[in-house]
């Protein structure tokens, strides 16, 4: 590559000219090394700009391009699409943010801000000459399957809305639940083994007896809350207790509970042996009124410590109250017991009287919602993130939505924390929908600027498969680590961290990085 | 004469560590110009090296600006960046030099006022513990 640099000046970028001198900037550019041309235009974001610097840049034969303008991330994506169709490779335009990093933090200091947009013009001119052209690659998906692990509320959602996006669904469902499915629907099943990439997994499950290997483009966990978990003391001594959601459920098949009904917050309300990541309120307070309106004498009594109602189902805490539904607050000092010998009377103390009361009951439920046991199987398998609670982790929020860090697994409902029916579905719909995006795509880009390993320098020591979070290096034939470009996502944390120096960042070497932080302390501001 | 002006090198992830100076302008925050941002993909590609090399180059502090642990783009990058930055402030203990002069941050794209406070945070090391090393040779 010869080095052809153009220099492009966005004024409404810099828009306080008096505060820099752009002109002064681009004069200086000119006069520099191996820069051939030099614009300043009106908007760079602008068509008309675009094709000016474009049909410039052509005339010149210009390789390399500097762009003195804001962030890369809001430069119109025209004027990169533009050099590409003139063949100036992408990676080969850096970007230099003059005016969210100087312009207007500086703006108090105009002598200081020229000197450093100065200083950063130079470094970015040393940079791109540092830099070498890249490709980026496509991979076919083998298939358009969307995976989606869970068939309750969420997963429901999710397989019906990746169907419609076109994608072929699977939901691998743990129990014998059966309903109506958009694709295929694998009763009985679990997650064994992950391998793979985003858009193109290979996924072992045991299906009843049968292990078989499914390739998938896109996966969702949906694989809910814990319902069925139910340790700690006060579920213990009462057998027949159950979760509210089960409550819940049967109560709305129309099956007739036997009074009085208790709700505890916790079966284990001394917090010792189970993580209780969050209470339904919301759904206590709306079946308690349900039960209420059927029936005026029906007996309902809510144990808790403390309630938090969301947003308006506060309101429903008044409701119920006016509705004749007790309520009994305790604290630590008088947690509900129940004794073995007698397990149908919870006591407790009562906080408003001070005494401890003994409630008969006939039902007894759990407001509780424990992480789902798997959770941390499936987190495992995947190689997703857990929270400390016992819930599946966000990936950042940079990513969308219902992302995990992984990309093209997605995640959706009570799997990442507690939450009600309406928003698990809500949620099942959007990762859907993005899954079957994804899968859509038919292809994989992958390429650019990752990281590649000189192999003579590598003593397979595993520090960098052990580190990446995309498992991108492994060890191949030579027994020397290799980088499976399309899953690494350039994150660079393999290269710093490799005893032997042996991987490399494209275009984001030691060199580059230290002689740029070298120019920019050579700078007087 | 004039006092020598710190300098302050920031090396920032490209995601929410370079969105944090972005959304300190866009608020219309000033600071100090002493700052002088390098970008990196993400804190996890920092080395060691690149801190030790900029203070030999002439930087009076370093800082490493990475995403919130639990919102990293990379999943544990930041993790990975602080552990580097742990490093090289115990070698510098162990030099004789202040290892306050080297600090590891961590922002979100929506803190606007973050960076200002990084920025001033260092600035104020700086002209404690006055410029690094070589003061006679430089003036
Ligand atoms: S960390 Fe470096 S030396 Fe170790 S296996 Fe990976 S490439 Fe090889
Ligand atoms: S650059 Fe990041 S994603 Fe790529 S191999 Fe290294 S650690 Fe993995």
């Amino acid at each position: 590559m010869k080095g052809q640099i153009q220099v492009i000046g966005c004024k409404s970028c810099t828009e306080i000219p008096q505060l820099i001198d752009m002109n002064k900037l681009i004069e200086k550019a000119s006069t520099m090394d191996l820069v051939v041309s030099t614009v300043l235009v009106g908007a760079v974001c602008d068509s008309k700009s675009i094709k000016q610097v474009v049909q410039e840049a052509k005339e010149r034969e210009v390789d390399r391009v500097v762009v003195l303008a804001c962030p890369k991330k809001v430069v119109n994506p025209a004027l990169l699409a533009a050099f590409k169709k003139a063949k100036v490779n992408e990676f080969l335009v850096e970007y230099v943010n003059i005016r969210d990093e100087v312009v207007l933090p500086h703006m108090d200091d105009p002598p200081r801000a020229q000197a450093k947009a100065e200083t950063m013009m130079v470094a970015a001119l040393q940079k791109v000459m540092g830099l070498k052209p890249l490709e980026t690659l496509k991979e076919q998906m083998r298939t358009r399957n969307v995976v989606v692990l869970g068939g309750g509320a969420s997963g429901r959602k999710a397989a019906e809305t990746a169907a419609k996006t076109g994608a072929h669904t699977i939901i691998i469902e743990k129990g014998t639940k059966s309903f109506k499915a958009p694709g295929v629907l694998m009763q009985n099943s679990v997650l064994l083994k992950s391998k793979g990439y985003g858009g193109n997994f290979v996924l072992t499950i045991r299906a009843g007896e049968k292990v078989e290997e499914l390739q998938c483009a896109a996966i969702v966990v949906a694989t809910g809350g814990g319902w069925t978990r139910l340790n700690g003391p006060l579920a213990k001594a009462c057998k027949s207790a159950l979760p509210l959601y089960e409550l819940d459920e049967q109560i709305r098949a129309g099956k007739k509970m036997e009074g009085p009904i208790v709700i505890v917050d916790s079966p284990d309300p001394a917090g010792k042996s189970m993580q209780v990541r969050d209470y339904a309120w919301d759904e206590s307070l709306e079946l308690a009124i349900e039960l209420k309106r059927r029936s005026t004498d029906s007996d309902i009594t809510i144990v808790f410590q403390e309630m938090r109602a969301f947003g308006l189902s506060e309101l429903r805490y008044k409701e119920a109250a006016e509705l004749g539904v007790r309520f009994i607050r305790y604290d630590a000092t008088g947690i509900p017991k129940i004794d073995p010998k007698e397990p149908n009377v919870v006591s407790v103390k009562d906080l408003a009287q001070g005494e401890t009361i003994r409630l008969r009951f006939g039902t007894l439920a759990f407001a509780s919602i424990p992480a789902n046991d798997d959770n941390e199987g499936i987190a495992d398998t995947l190689r997703i993130p857990m929270s400390p609670d016992g819930g599946i982790r966000h990936g950042s929020i940079q990513r969308g939505p219902v992302s995990t860090p992984r990309p093209g697994i997605f995640i959706c409902g009570s799997a990442l924390f507690p939450k009600t029916k309406d928003i698990a579905e809500e949620e099942g719909m959007v990762a859907g929908e993005l899954a079957g995006e994804f899968a859509s795509k038919g292809i994989i880009e992958y390429g650019g600027s990752v990281a590649e390993v000189t192999q003579e320098k590598c003593s397979a020591c595993l520090t960098c498969i052990r580190t990446c979070p995309y498992e991108a290096p492994f060890i191949g034939i030579a027994n020397k680590a290799e980088i499976r470009t399309q899953a690494c996502q350039g994150c660079g944390m393999c290269v710093g961290i490799c005893p032997s120096k042996a991987i490399e960042l494209r275009n984001c070497t030691d060199d580059i990085i230290m002689q740029e932080t070298k120019t920019m302390l050579r700078g007087d501001f | 004469m004039t006092p020598r002006r710190p300098k302050i090198v920031g090396f920032c992830c490209e995601r929410h560590g370079l969105d944090s100076p972005v959304a300190a302008a866009k608020s219309g925050i000033t600071y100090d110009a002493s700052v002088r941002i390098i970008d990196v993909p993400c804190t996890g590609r920092v080395d060691g090296l690149h801190i030790l090399k900029a203070l030999e180059d002439g930087a009076d502090a370093v800082f490493v600006l990475g995403c919130l642990e639990k919102n990293c783009y990379y999943d544990t990058g930041s993790i990975e960046g602080r552990k580097r930055v742990e490093h090289v402030r115990s070698m510098l203990e162990e030099a004789g030099i202040e290892k306050e002069r080297v600090e590891m941050f961590n922002t979100s794209s929506t803190m606007t006022w973050r960076f200002p406070e990084i920025v001033s945070k260092m600035c104020d090391v700086v002209n404690r513990l006055g410029p690094l090393g070589k003061e006679g040779d430089e003036q």
